[in-house]
């Protein structure tokens, strides 16, 4: 396999939990360079699942195996009020990534000079969400484990992130957990919790719709 | 060194540093003045040498401290340890960043205070001049060879036990270290205890580090075997310390 290709191999027996077993796999699962979605309702183990596979947590029993960068970005993750999306991203961005990241902040109207602390909750999710998008290794594969990523954000910053990531399929493999909250939602791969179990969806032209039933 | 960036910035955005900078640049100058100086000239030296490693030891103390327990205790409970754990930074390599971008503020505070030292309370008495220079960088290596374990301490028990013990258990310890071993080693002397006696032992001794009082009488630098045997026990202590600090660091909640 080539060195830009990412990859997460989940193996069949692999169980997330604390202390005891949350949700477990019955089927070996690969995923690749794209967009994967994680699909759960509360409290299923999404974050686990993303904490087991970033290596913040461990894993109950089984395997599992990645290959690429890896970036997990909790849900919670804060920077200090006192700072500005400006200054974050200088402080965590390569010097060639700057403008790229301003740009992208200018699109989605993040305001780059207010502080962080004043920022409302979509405009912090925005500045995470920039800083580790621009934070992508461009010679190597890419995993990023996106918590939530969604939480508080417009619509059209959420379109902005998803063309976005529709263009950059090849060194990036994200694994994004979200609720979806349209019907007609693309979802063409999907990792889904339901109940302890689990398992792989995949299906070209897949949308929430047809998903949506499986998590109740 | 992303984290290291970060954590500079961060210090850099809550501008603390700058009243401390304030305080050291300006302080050794200012507080003299209200001293008995005015009625005695020839004491302006001396109290000039006191006021500036007093404040030096105050800024480190109370805000270097506070620095690092906050920041440590952020780097936990913000995600952004395990943002940097998970993109390959390990434990070890967050404290020392965090550690490194806090001690880059402090390091030149010390040297503004030896420069004040050097430059404003120099002996007259071109045979002292020699002596002045060696003193002052024995003081200058023996405090950053406290203080830099110190601040490692307090930001890994922040990441832990929250900021409060981080700051409050480096301060106590620092004091201890610096007064409450002279006091115990008084108390030894009037009645043998052989418990206090280890406790005593096994104590920082960190008043030893504290050369202000051969600055103000001019008692001269140490032998080079003296300071020697200080680097010696201040380096051991620092490694006794980083370990502990290591042991205790942790970067995110369920690590």
């Amino acid at each position: 396999m080539s060195a830009l290709t990412p990859s997460i191999r989940l193996g069949t027996g692999l169980a997330i939990g604390y202390t005891s077993p949350l949700a477990k796999f019955e089927q070996p699962v690969e995923l690749r360079g794209g967009t994967h979605f994680l699909l759960a309702r509360n409290g299923r183990g999404k974050s686990t699942l993303l904490r087991t596979i970033a290596g913040s947590l461990r894993k109950l029993s089984g395997d599992f195996s990645t290959e690429g960068f890896m970036q997990y970005l909790p849900e919670d993750m804060r920077f200090d009020p006192e700072l500005t999306p400006k200054s974050i991203f200088k402080a965590l961005l390569h010097k060639s990534r700057h403008e790229a990241a301003f740009a992208l902040a200018d699109q989605i109207e993040l305001d780059v000079h207010k502080m962080y602390g004043r920022l409302s909750t979509g405009n912090r999710r925005k500045t995470a969400l920039i800083m580790a998008e621009n934070s992508v290794a461009t010679d190597r594969g890419n995993i990023l484990l996106l918590d939530e990523p969604f939480s508080g954000l417009d619509a059209f910053a959420r379109e902005t992130f998803e063309e976005m990531w529709s263009t950059t399929t090849d060194n990036v493999l994200r694994l994004v957990s979200c609720h979806p909250d349209y019907d007609s939602m693309q979802m063409p791969s999907v990792l889904l919790i339901e109940g302890n179990r689990i398992s792989h969806h995949s299906e070209d032209g897949q949308k929430w719709s047809s998903l949506k039933a499986l998590l109740n | 060194m992303r984290l290291f960036k970060l954590t500079f910035t961060t210090i850099f955005r809550k501008k603390a540093w700058a009243i401390c900078l304030f305080a050291v640049l300006v302080l050794p100058f200012a507080l003299p003045m209200i001293s008995s100086v005015t009625e005695k000239p020839v004491l302006m030296q001396p109290a000039r040498i006191q006021a500036a490693w007093g404040t030096l030891f105050v800024c480190t103390m109370v805000w270097g401290f506070f620095a690092a327990a906050s920041l440590g205790e952020a780097n936990t409970k913000s995600g952004t340890g395990e943002y940097f754990r998970t993109t390959g930074l390990s434990a070890t390599r967050q404290l020392l960043e965090i550690w490194l971008a806090l001690f880059a503020y402090i390091v030149p505070l010390a040297l503004i205070a030896t420069g004040i030292c050097l430059f404003a309370a120099m002996p007259a008495d071109p045979k002292e001049q020699a002596m002045w220079w060696t003193l002052n960088f024995q003081y200058l290596t023996l405090f950053l060879l406290v203080f830099a374990p110190l601040l490692v301490l307090a930001t890994a028990l922040a990441s832990r036990f929250g900021g409060i013990t981080g700051f409050g258990v480096t301060l106590l310890i620092t004091i201890y270290g610096l007064y409450g071993v002279s006091y115990l080693d008084n108390m030894l002397k009037l009645e043998a205890n052989s418990a206090l006696q280890a406790l005593w032992l096994y104590s920082p001794q960190y008043r030893f580090a504290d050369l202000t009082q051969r600055l103000y009488f001019k008692t001269g630098a140490l032998s080079n075997e003296v300071f020697t045997n200080m680097l010696l026990y201040f380096t051991a202590i620092l490694a006794v310390n980083t370990g502990l600090s290591r042991l205790c660091f942790r970067p995110s909640a369920n690590a």
